[in-house]
């Protein structure tokens, strides 16, 4: 994984990289405010303790000058801090007057992902090229959904009914971490994705690919695979490139056995854990909407080699 | 005007006997002090039940793709959690101190209403027990305390729960509204001769503004709320986008009051701390100017913060920004309190009591939960930052670390009043270490998760390096935290038996429920106490240094208001708020084109003004009424009332007649936005007008049953306000439906 | 053009706002004998901000460019200049030249409050009726009329609150509900030019470009007429929420500050004597 421990001060795009200057910057603020606080209480504490007999100290209802600088004191910190806020929020202010070169939208409980001038459909993994500030238009197709990379851009709701823009950019090729953040029902924990990004060349052969539906061997076992897929209900929610492409209400499979998590992060793409998935996806994300279809165990390999194909 | 201040002033008998004994005593009383109790009581187990909640959700989350809970429990978890700590906890809580605590401390013998008082608090066990339901009906909801729209609509929410949320915080709103009501009606109008408001004690000054934010606040989660139930059982699109409804909406609703809410929860903590630091300093507060402005402060900046909540919902860069700015300026008069608490302390004579161990708790968990929300003003902070277990924590430091450490304070610096008995402090000592240890433990680490990038509300997680560890921490931290609770149950339980007699004022305090005996007789006080500083006790105490007089020599201030009056002005003020998030919803989507019905093709300002002109003649009648009732002309009046309820019966029918037409073109509530703005405004209007006539039919039955005598001229007054205010609302809502057509 | 050419060239040396300016400071100073207080601080603050308001760019882009610009200038009529014009007056208990004859209806005015703040939340309401609102943009006359009535109704607000004659003045608690409510009033239509949306004035959708600054204004200010009306909510809810907050506060201060030491200390002497004398307990 990349993006170190703490994505969020460990930054990989110009955006995060300012924001993490900014937060550090308040928080040492914030920590100068504390520690006057706790000095003044602590003082207080040690020096000012009861002591038996001693009558009570003489009444003082306050000082107004002291009262007043407390009160100006804050109020040109937070001056400073709104000035910082305005610098900091022009740094990541998408256009909206241009085509989006991605777009993402929000299902419960995966992402569906397209690149609009490619054509590509795919899902739960983001490919995106070093160096390049994307324009990423972000929808939802059900409830509020929440995009968030925390080592690439700030996070930013997905609404039905509206359409949100961010910027998308990675300094340095790697794998980054992003999740739903907006509680959106059963499977919200699982909702997870990766953004790989790579360099143009790679990006570039990457698209290549996904654009072509994937060749399958005339082997029988996955003939006998395929056949399932059509005729189980995995048809009515799936599309592959190639086979069938009308269903929407779950992820593209087109190119399944490139990407490296299966059930939006739940388990990783291998050919054990997807027979695993097959045979029961209720067992691992439980209340996602892909029933156990209680495949054989023939069944379930079949498929299973039959999906493995789909690189 | 100084005699009367200098003499004790003795309090009126009671009128009802002594209290009656046993359970049928508890449970049919009306004194202020006995439903203080049955919060408090109430409240524990709903703590104890929300503690147990939030326990099992540790559990779960204590090691990475942990099995313990299925996902759909673990959201049930977090939802109960979060309205049961809210809504059933803190609130009723503060509420319930602040019954038993004001009338004693401004030297009344009882809230203003009592018998609203005992219907405020029993609709919070009936609210509580219909939300529980919910577990036997297929469910407790699972969509989060703040139930955003759409996952709360009925496609998503599939059984029961969210309505039995919905319906129980509508009945605990109620309530709420309805103590805050008694609460401003008791502090303006039953104040002991020489307790003027400048003088009041800080904590009844801070019950009194809260009590404002709550009549302010609530009905926009009450017009919410409606909006929410009328789509799942009406079929309406408030909130559904597919059908042209809007997301967002409900987010603006849902947090124009749940940002005043936090402070709801927040000022009586203050209060309770305003009264604990000086106490135990030995000195009185410093700047009680500037700690009373502060307060109003918050609560007017409380209402422009809410979209702080929304700067990750993409509202544009101008509207994050004005909502940056208030909110980094609310810190401002947050700021002004802590200071001027630490500065009581400064070169005081500090003992270190339990009740000032959790106040000081409470100082530095409150700044660092305080400092944390700052860096949610900083829009782009936020956008990184927010949904994450760095808020979970930000919202712990504000609500555990602040508020529940006030109320221990507050627990242990009042019980002795409640009891008549200490609480011991051996056994408060333990309660306060494990309470401050597992709290921090539980909760300090979780910042550095959200840092990580752990979202909140996931039933469990990846195993990341170092997230099941802090995980681990954060739960174990729970757990002692847990055990600190039960060892103040623990206290509870033997101190009531065994504690040691308190006597009346165990603490040396100088606030007025410290003059009476522990506890306090029914009717609180033989006598009061000369008044005429902050601090009649130490006044009583040293008559060789008394404090400065405040605000002059005048035993009252400046005007005389009647309880019945500000009761029912307070009640309009919450009605109108809810009425004008009504109106703006009606604005909001009838601002565009939309399919369907319009209020161009289904409604005719010219024919419904007519009836609108019956209406407000009607507002001139009851004024007439009242004059004529006034001047002892019974018949008149009757005759003025009559007219007046047919007035008002005139505008009910035309307006059935209005609906009558709209149905008949095949329109109903769920046909569109239009169809349902209008039918849920002009519907509740109705309902209004049909509970004024109801009202009016009273007072005529009334008025025929006999004259009028003094007091019940008042419900005529009230009525009549009431009627007035249906009208006004009338009068805006035409404006808004109507005569923009003819414009 | 930058904005630097724009904010250098863009003043409107109008000769009747600068007569006004002038013919305001002489009264005054007349009418001081030339012996000033802190006073005229208050009043010198109020006529340059008057001047910048209507001399300033922000009057080349509030006419018909800028529907926030129009709102900011409407704010300082209303809320800023009105009331630091009548702290700068000189305090007495009353006048009677108001009492009676031809003046008594503005005496009836200026003595209820009630009347006062709907003239200065109506006023605000009123300006933004779409037809009214694009009016005062196409019309010079309905354009001299606004700022005129704006002022005038400014006037009328405060009065209550800071308005010299300290008998008309009404109880700092009254004033503190006063002033809540009218911005509640302010809010209500700042949420709704917000938030909703409503095209208030239309006028400021497609603005006739003049001047030749719309590029400027839209491409490298960023201010498209949404973004634009989206301020001119704010900044008539906001800002003009925290005007009212601050009165607010200065009569939570003349409250709280309404006893003078000297009788505090009297008042002291007569509690000691009080005090010693036994009583029950």
């Amino acid at each position: 994984m990349n993006g170190g421990d703490i994505p969020v001060f460990h930054p990989f795009s110009p955006e995060t990289a300012s924001i993490s200057d900014l937060f550090i910057l308040v928080l040492i603020v914030c920590g100068v405010i504390l520690a006057i606080v706790v000095g003044m209480i602590g003082y207080g504490l040690i020096f000012f303790r009861h002591k038996p007999d001693s009558a009570d100290p003489a009444s003082h209802f306050g000082n107004r000058k002291l009262e007043i600088t407390w009160t100006v004191g804050p109020i040109l910190i937070i001056v400073c801090l709104f000035a910082l806020t305005v610098r900091g929020m022009r740094e990541s202010d998408p256009a909206a007057n241009r085509p989006p070169d991605l777009i993402v939208i929000g299902h419960q409980w995966w992402w569906e992902v397209r690149y609009p001038q490619a054509g590509v459909v795919t899902a739960n993994e983001i490919h995106i090229p070093v160096g390049r500030q994307w324009l990423v238009r972000l929808e939802s197709a059900d409830v509020i959904h929440d995009f968030w990379v925390p080592a690439l851009a700030r996070k930013i709701q997905m609404i039905p009914g509206q359409t949100n823009h961010i910027w998308l950019e990675a300094d340095a090729p790697g794998t980054y971490d992003g999740e739903c953040v907006e509680f959106c029902g059963a499977g919200h924990a699982w909702m997870r994705f990766s953004v790989i990004a790579e360099s143009s060349a790679e990006f570039d052969a990457w698209l290549r690919e996904q654009e072509n539906s994937a060749s399958i061997p005339a082997i029988d076992s996955v003939q006998t695979g395929l056949k399932i897929f059509q005729t189980m209900s995995c048809i009515n929610c799936h599309s592959i490139q190639g086979v069938s492409v009308a269903a929407n209400a779950a992820p593209d499979l087109t190119h399944l056995a490139s990407r490296q998590t299966l059930g939006g992060g739940v388990l990783s793409n291998t050919e054990t854990n997807l027979f695993r998935w097959l045979k029961n996806p209720q067992a691992f994300k439980p209340g996602c909407f892909m029933p156990n279809l209680k495949l054989t165990d023939a069944q379930a390999s079949a498929l299973t080699g039959y999906l493995e194909t789909l690189q | 005007m100084s005699e009367t201040a200098s003499a004790s002033v003795v309090i009126e008998t009671p009128q009802r006997g002594s209290a009656s004994r046993g359970l049928y005593g508890w449970v049919a009383t009306a004194d202020h002090k006995r439903i203080g109790i049955l919060y408090l009581l109430t409240t524990l187990v709903f703590f104890v039940m929300g503690g147990v909640e939030a326990l099992l959700m540790r559990i779960q989350l204590a090691r990475p793709n942990n099995h313990f809970l299925s996902p759909d429990a673990f959201d049930q978890l977090f939802t109960m959690h979060g309205t049961t700590m809210i809504f059933l906890v803190v609130m009723p809580t503060l509420i319930g101190l602040a019954n038993y605590l004001v009338p004693l401390m401004i030297g009344a013998r009882d809230m203003a209403f009592p018998r609203l008082n005992a219907l405020s608090f029993w609709l919070l066990p009936c609210g509580g027990l219909l939300l529980h339901f919910s577990l036997l009906a297929g469910g407790a909801p699972a969509v989060g305390w703040f139930s955003y729209a759409p996952l709360s609509e009925t496609p998503y929410a599939t059984t029961s729960g969210v309505d039995y949320w919905t319906l129980s915080l509508l009945i605990l709103g109620v309530g709420s509204v309805a103590a805050s009501i008694n609460l401003i009606a008791t502090i303006l109008t039953l104040r002991a001769p020489g307790l003027t408001i400048r003088r009041l004690p800080l904590f009844v000054w801070m019950i009194f503004i809260n009590s404002f934010l709550v009549i302010l606040a609530l009905p926009a989660l009450n017009a919410a709320i409606v909006m929410l139930f009328i789509d799942r059982h009406l079929g309406t699109h408030f909130f559904a986008p597919a059908n042209g409804g809007s997301a967002v909406l409900w987010q603006h609703f849902f947090w124009a009051f749940g940002h005043p809410e936090v402070y709801i929860m927040a000022l009586p903590a203050f209060g309770i701390i305003s009264e604990v630091v000086p106490v135990f300093s030995r000195r009185p507060i410093f700047g009680y100017e500037f700690v009373a402005a502060s307060t109003v402060a918050i609560a007017l900046l409380s209402f422009g913060v809410w979209a702080h909540h929304m700067f990750a919902v993409g509202l544009g860069h101008p509207v994050d920004l004005f909502f940056a700015a208030t909110s980094m300026m609310i810190a401002v008069p947050t700021g002004v309190k802590v200071f001027a608490w630490s500065a009581t302390m400064w070169g005081g004579s500090i003992r270190l009591t339990t009740s000032m161990l959790f106040a000081v708790a409470f100082l530095i968990q409150f700044t660092i939960g305080g400092l944390s929300g700052v860096t949610f003003a900083v829009v782009p902070i936020d956008w990184q930052v927010t949904g994450t277990y760095y808020l979970v924590a930000h919202l712990h430091y504000v609500l555990f670390g602040g508020t529940f450490f006030a109320i221990f304070a507050g627990i242990y610096y009042w019980f002795p009043k409640m009891s008549g008995r200490m609480l011991s402090e051996r056994l408060g000592k333990l309660n306060f270490w494990t309470a401050v240890i597992g709290f921090n433990t539980a909760f300090f680490v979780q910042h550095f998760l959200g840092l990580m990038g752990m979202a909140r509300r996931v039933y469990t997680y990846p195993d990341l390096p170092g997230w099941g560890l802090l995980n681990l921490i954060s739960t174990v931290g729970a757990f002692l935290l847990g055990a600190s609770v039960l060892i103040l149950l623990w206290n509870i339980a033997v101190s009531l038996r065994h504690g040691q007699p308190a006597g009346d004022n165990p603490w040396r305090a100088w606030t007025l429920e410290w003059a009476t005996t522990s506890p306090p007789p029914v009717q609180n006080f033989e006598r009061v106490p000369p008044i005429r500083s902050r601090r009649p006790l130490w006044d009583l105490a040293h008559p060789e240094n008394p404090d400065p007089i405040v605000g002059g020599t005048a035993a009252r201030d400046g005007f005389a208001l009647e309880k019945n009056r500000v009761g029912i002005v307070s009640f309009l003020i919450t009605e109108g708020v809810f009425f004008l998030m009504l109106i703006l919803a009606y604005l909001y989507y009838n601002s565009h084109a939309m399919n369907g019905p319009t209020p161009t093709s289904m409604l005719n300002p010219q024919r419904t003004g007519i009836y609108t002109l019956c209406l407000l003649a009607s507002s001139f009648t009851i004024w007439l009424a009242d004059k004529k009732l006034k001047a002892k002309q019974p018949s008149a009046f009757r005759w003025l009332l009559s007219l007046t309820i047919l007035l008002g019966t005139v505008f009910i029918i035309g307006q059935s007649r209005e609906y009558l037409r709209i149905f008949h073109a095949g329109v109903m509530v769920n046909s569109n936005l239009f169809a349902t703005t209008f039918f849920t405004l002009t519907g509740f209007h109705g309902l209004h007008v049909c509970v004024g006539i109801i009202a009016l039919l009273i007072l005529m039955g009334l008025s025929l049953a006999g004259d009028f005598k003094q007091g019940r001229i008042e419900a005529v007054k009230s009525i009549g306000l009431y009627w007035h205010f249906v009208d006004a609302v009338w009068l805006v809502v035409f404006s808004v439906i109507y005569l923009r057509l003819l414009l | 053009m930058t904005t630097r050419q724009f904010l250098i060239s863009a003043w409107n040396w109008n000769p009747w706002v600068i007569a006004i300016c002038v013919a305001t400071i002489l009264i005054y100073c007349a009418r001081h004998h030339f012996h000033f207080t802190r006073n005229i601080g208050w009043l010198l603050a109020g006529v340059i901000i008057f001047f910048v308001t209507l001399v300033s760019p922000i009057d080349a882009l509030a006419d018909g460019y800028l529907f926030s610009a129009h709102m900011l200038q409407h704010l300082l009529l209303l809320l800023i200049i009105p009331p630091l014009i009548l702290l700068s007056l000189t305090p007495a208990p009353n006048s009677n030249r108001f009492q009676n004859g031809r003046w008594k209806w503005l005496n009836w005015i200026l003595r209820h409050p009630l009347a006062n703040w709907f003239l200065g939340v109506g006023g605000m309401w009123l300006w933004h009726a779409p037809a009214l609102c694009n009016a005062a943009v196409t019309n010079v006359w309905v354009h001299r009329l606004q700022y005129v009535s704006l002022l005038l109704m400014g006037f009328a607000f405060w009065w209550p609150v800071i308005g010299p004659w300290s008998k008309q003045r009404i109880s700092p608690l009254a004033g503190m509900i006063y002033l809540f409510s009218a911005c509640v009033g302010c809010t209500v239509l700042g949420i709704i030019i917000t938030f909703s949306p409503v095209e208030v004035c239309s006028i400021y959708l497609h603005p006739v470009d003049r001047l030749g600054i719309l590029p400027l204004i839209q491409n490298q200010w960023g201010l498209t007429p949404a973004k634009d009306q989206q301020l001119g909510g704010l900044l008539m809810w906001v800002p003009a929420c925290l005007i009212y907050f601050c009165g607010i506060f200065g009569l939570f201060a003349r409250w709280h500050g309404e006893t003078g030491d000297k009788e505090i200390f009297a008042e002291s002497q007569l509690t000691k004597t009080i005090m010693e004398k036994p009583h029950g307990r």
